[in-house]
């Protein structure tokens, strides 16, 4: 287990939700340890943070639930990308992109 | 979209709380779960495990309350949470919250039903479909009947020719309706063996109806077809007069009443809410066409000038540019009829123009008569809400106090000061909607005591006293605002109270920011009162003077009766000396009537007849006002007491044969005789050639008859039975006066039997003791100087409260402090002067604030005193002298308790 996990960039979870769900639907906790291995660990995410955001998104429009079993046989909650939500996936990552290069570019600069 | 949805959701999850918080109780269980079970299959116990997800996850408790705080839907459970709460603590104190709900009853209520006043005066349309489309063309109120030229060159009075010319020249109208400037009293009955019975009529052109565009309630309206020589007459009926007089018959349309001594057919019903063209009291009964008006001349005559026109523009013209053209057809008109200008005024024609006005609420009458007072009632009403206000928030701030240590603890388990303001001013807010809700019964009586006292007289006035819409707005931001303006203070002073030192008590021992709080807002409270004070009282005095002055007549022991225009009854020229003679003759005989008159009008009942005179021997005069004038029977003057100063009365000598005389009135003979007797002197009515027309016989007292407050018009007396040949016979006879023993109003029914002995026919419009005649007079002086009182009477209870108040709350928190000065030696009367000190300090604070502003108030109502300076300074010092008697009053019950404090007592407290 990683002990020097941080957290989140400010502002970015909800685009890594999206991403993670763009894959496939996923529950809370999925998403949480897809979110984790994904980073090798570098990323840790509160669970009330979480919880927040998939709110945020679903009244957002950008994701959907429902109730299903998984694969332990478990009732969950799984979200389920809307087209909305894959449209947003893309505008913002391509925003991000622009924003990572920019700022490589200021601190790559001497 | 996105809005809809997230306000679908929080609707959703507020009103579906207990499904949402197990789904969400359910996801979180199998987040921890799904965790816990991962971890064990790392080979951890499970207790190790749950805690390791909880360390790592962090509270799942937290989380679940954070996902609830992010909706929006968390505020609205905020507020929800403080209502509760803020009833809950309302109700522990009910005493306390009971004495504030109640005084906000009545500021919000005096506030709700002066607004209830002003929306239906000021604000209210007319009830017509469309109404801002109405225009009326004039801007001012002059009335009845004139000649030539007018005000400033502003046209508001139209000949018919004129308005027909308007009518038929000015396409942008839809309609140009006519009607005359004034209602007529009416005598209608039904059938020719009822008795006449008097109503209001209006003469409208056959238009009017099409022009408002309302509807009939039943059978139909005017069609300017009705308004011909050649039709049948056709009257519209008021829907109220339908339902209070008719009982909503349906066979009254069709059916034939006799009005006036003319059949006319009732063509149909007018709107419910329809109450004609103007807002007045005892507005029009009957719509008829101008075809049937009684003085029929006018209706071809270019000369006089006796309608107000009112039209409706067609959609989307623009009012200016029909203005512009509204006066180049009125000059073109002149222009074609130069005869209807006297040749002198012949200069002032280019200034002659038309300004249109707005008429969505009608002929703006009331509004120009009221204006002020409604202004001086609201600032009267909004003074005493603002004086509980200052009251209130001294009782919170006081009880804020109390509560410090709650609130202290509140604080200090990490309650933020915007939630405790938050929670604070909620409860503000649900006191003064309380206040509010029951401030709206407040209103409803107050509208309807405030009409009685504004109309006194009248049977019927077009306003509801129910709370309509606007009033509902306006009651529930009032209470909004109130609840926020008195809670503000104390809010905000809990909310800085320091935990510490409010839990270590410290708070108990010092005056402190709070205490000097409480004592600005008494000042304010005293300076406020003694404004509203100074008020009541200059406007009281004024109103005494008013109702106290010499008239020049005596009201005690005065019946007045008001008789409908003879000619309906069927009399002519030649039947009319008989009627005089046996009216003279019987109304005597009543037991309890000392004696009898008649006259065209009496004094102080709103009518007055000028006449230019010419004086024999002068050249013609026509500067300043014309002289009033009335034919009066014998014994006239001592019915009414009016003295004689010289020469004699009229009497039964002065008949159709006789040298023909006058009495003329004292500023009559002042103005035309000034240095000589005017008795012997000669006189007449209009021209030159009249001037020896009459002869002054007698001078009495000055008599007004008009204007109360200025002095008395120059007036003369003709007797009734030396009439002009051709002289109109209309209103030469309504009024008769009777001097009677005992109460003028028991006498009321034989009256009545015996004027109906004389002549059936004969309709008596009304019958009032000539006090309650006089009283009309001052309605709008009463009705601002009683509602000054009751207010100044509340806001001197409501400072006194105040100070009784503080002071206590002064005298608890140092109750410490005196008993170390009594253990020292000081005597009670050290202990009284040390509360009473700070007690004067604070009125003579307010005082000093208060008499400057109550001076300055004063010069704005000067122009409503009546006999009064507005620097009375018998009214300031009774003001002062009062308020501060009631004071120290308030002040010395707990002064008086603080000098029985025992020392010994007093230091233990700590």
């Amino acid at each position: 287990m990683a002990n020097k996990s941080s957290d989140i960039v400010q502002g970015t979870l909800d685009m890594l939700i999206l991403k993670t769900l763009a894959l496939e639907p996923m529950h809370g906790y999925g998403i949480t340890v897809r979110l984790e291995q994904i980073t090798k660990g570098t990323f840790r995410v509160n669970a009330g943070s979480l919880f927040v955001a998939l709110q945020r998104l679903q009244r957002a429009g950008l994701i959907r639930s429902e109730w299903k079993a998984t694969e332990n046989s478990r009732r969950a909650k799984y979200y389920i990308l809307t087209p909305q939500g894959r449209k947003r996936l893309d505008s913002e990552t391509r925003e991000w992109g622009r924003q990572v290069a920019a700022i490589t570019r200021i601190l790559e600069a001497s | 979209m996105s809005l809809l949805r997230k306000l679908a959701d929080g609707l959703w999850s507020l009103f579906r709380k207990e499904q949402v918080s197990k789904e969400l109780d359910e996801e979180l269980d199998s987040f921890v779960e799904m965790a816990t079970e991962e971890k064990i299959g790392d080979g951890m116990t499970r207790a190790d495990a749950v805690r390791a997800v909880r360390l790592e996850r962090g509270s799942l408790e937290v989380a679940k309350e954070v996902v609830y705080a992010a909706g929006w839907e968390s505020v609205v459970e905020g507020i929800w949470r403080d209502i509760r709460f803020g009833v809950r603590s309302l109700f522990k104190s009910s005493g306390f919250s009971a004495v504030i709900a109640l005084t906000l009853t009545l500021g919000i209520g005096a506030n709700t039903a002066v607004f209830t006043l002003l929306n239906a005066v000021m604000l209210e349309s007319l009830p017509v479909p469309n109404p801002t489309q109405l225009y009326r063309l004039g801007d001012n109120n002059n009335c009845c009947s004139m000649t030539g030229t007018q005000n400033d060159g502003s046209f508001v009075l139209y000949s018919h020719p004129l308005y027909e010319y308007l009518r038929d020249h000015t396409p942008e109208f839809e309609q140009l309706a006519a009607f005359e400037s004034y209602l007529a009293d009416l005598s209608v009955r039904g059938s020719r063996d009822s008795a006449p019975e008097p109503y209001k009529g209006e003469f409208v052109s056959g238009n009017y109806f099409q022009m408002f565009g309302i509807q009939s309630s039943a059978g139909r309206l005017l069609t300017p077809g009705d308004d011909s020589p050649t039709a049948p007459r056709m009257a519209v009926m008021s829907y109220r007069t339908w339902q209070q007089r008719f009982a909503l018959d349906p066979s009254v349309v069709g059916s034939v009443l006799s009005i006036d001594g003319n059949a006319y057919t009732i063509a149909g019903v007018a709107t419910p809410q329809f109450y004609g063209d103007t807002l007045r009291s005892d507005p029009p009964d009957f719509w008829l066409p101008l075809v049937g008006e009684p003085e029929q001349w006018r209706l071809q005559s270019a000369n006089v000038e006796w309608l107000y026109l009112v039209g409706r523009l067609k959609a989307g013209i623009a009012p200016d540019s029909v203005q512009a053209r509204l006066t180049v057809e009125l000059q073109q008109w002149l222009g074609g009829h130069r005869d209807v200008i006297p040749q002198r005024d012949w200069d002032e024609i280019p200034r002659q123009h038309i300004r249109l006005t707005r008429a969505a609420r009608g002929v703006d009458q009331m509004q120009t008569h009221y204006s002020l007072a409604l202004r001086l009632l609201a600032t009267l009403s909004a003074l005493l809400l603002l004086i509980a206000c200052a009251n209130i928030a001294n009782l919170l701030l006081a009880r804020g106090l109390d509560n410090q240590s709650q609130t202290a603890v509140r604080l200090a388990v990490g309650g933020t000061r915007g939630r405790l303001i938050c929670q604070l001013l909620t409860e503000s807010v649900l006191l003064a909607a309380a206040g509010g809700v029951a401030g709206l019964y407040v209103a409803y009586a107050g509208t309807h005591a405030l009409l009685l006292l504004a109309f006194r007289g009248a049977h019927y006035i077009p306003i509801s006293a129910r709370p309509s819409v606007p009033v509902l707005v306006f009651a529930m931001l009032l209470s909004l605002a109130t609840g926020i303006v008195f809670g503000i203070a104390p809010a905000w002073m809990a909310s800085r109270s320091n935990p510490a030192d409010a839990l270590r008590g410290a708070g108990r021992a010092t005056g402190g920011r709070s205490l000097k709080v409480q004592k600005s807002l008494i000042v304010v409270q005293v300076a406020l009162s003694i404004v509203l004070l100074v008020g009541a009282g200059l406007l009281t005095r004024s109103l005494r003077n008013l109702e106290d002055q010499q008239f020049g007549f005596v009201t005690d022991g005065r019946l007045i009766v008001s008789l409908i225009n003879l000619e309906a009854a069927g009399y002519t020229e030649e039947k009319l000396p008989a009627l005089y003679q046996r009216l003279e003759e019987a109304l005597p005989q009543i037991p309890g009537v000392l004696s009898a008159s008649l006259s065209t009008y009496s004094p102080l009942e709103g009518n007055n007849w000028s006449e230019y005179v010419s004086i024999q021997g002068r050249p013609p005069d026509s500067s300043g006002t014309a002289p009033s004038w009335l034919r009066v029977g014998p014994h006239y003057f001592q019915t009414i007491g009016t003295r004689l100063l010289q020469g004699r009365l009229i009497d039964e000598r002065d008949r159709p044969g006789a040298p023909r005389v006058a009495v003329v009135n004292d500023a009559f003979a002042r103005r035309f005789f000034p240095k000589e007797n005017a008795i012997g002197h000669y006189f007449g009515m209009t021209d030159l050639g009249h001037s020896g027309d009459y002869e002054i016989v007698g001078i009495v007292e000055d008599a007004k008859y008009q204007d109360t407050h200025g002095p008395a018009y120059p007036t003369f007396f003709l007797p009734l039975l030396q009439v002009r040949p051709g002289e109109p016979l209309r209103g030469r006879v309504s009024a008769i006066e009777l001097h009677v023993a005992g109460r003028p109003e028991n006498l009321e029914p034989a009256v009545r039997k015996g004027i109906a002995e004389v002549d059936p026919n004969l309709t008596v419009l009304r019958m009032v003791s000539f006090d309650e005649q006089v009283a009309r007079n001052f309605n709008q002086e009463r009705l601002i100087a009683r509602l000054a009182e009751v207010f100044g009477f509340l806001a001197l209870i409501l400072a006194c409260l105040g100070l009784y108040g503080v002071t206590a709350y002064a005298v608890t928190r140092r109750t410490n402090e005196i008993g170390i000065r009594m253990a020292l030696g000081a005597d009670r009367r050290n202990i009284l002067g040390l509360v009473l000190r700070s007690a004067l300090v604070q009125l003579g604070i307010g005082l000093a604030i208060g008499i400057p502003v109550a001076l300055a108030s004063g010069l704005v109502l000067a122009s409503q005193l009546y006999g009064v300076k507005s620097y009375d300074p018998s009214i300031l010092t009774l003001a002062a002298v009062i308020l501060t008697a009631c004071a120290l009053l308030a002040a010395s019950v707990p002064a008086r308790h603080a000098t029985k404090v025992d020392p010994l007592i007093a230091l233990r407290y700590e």
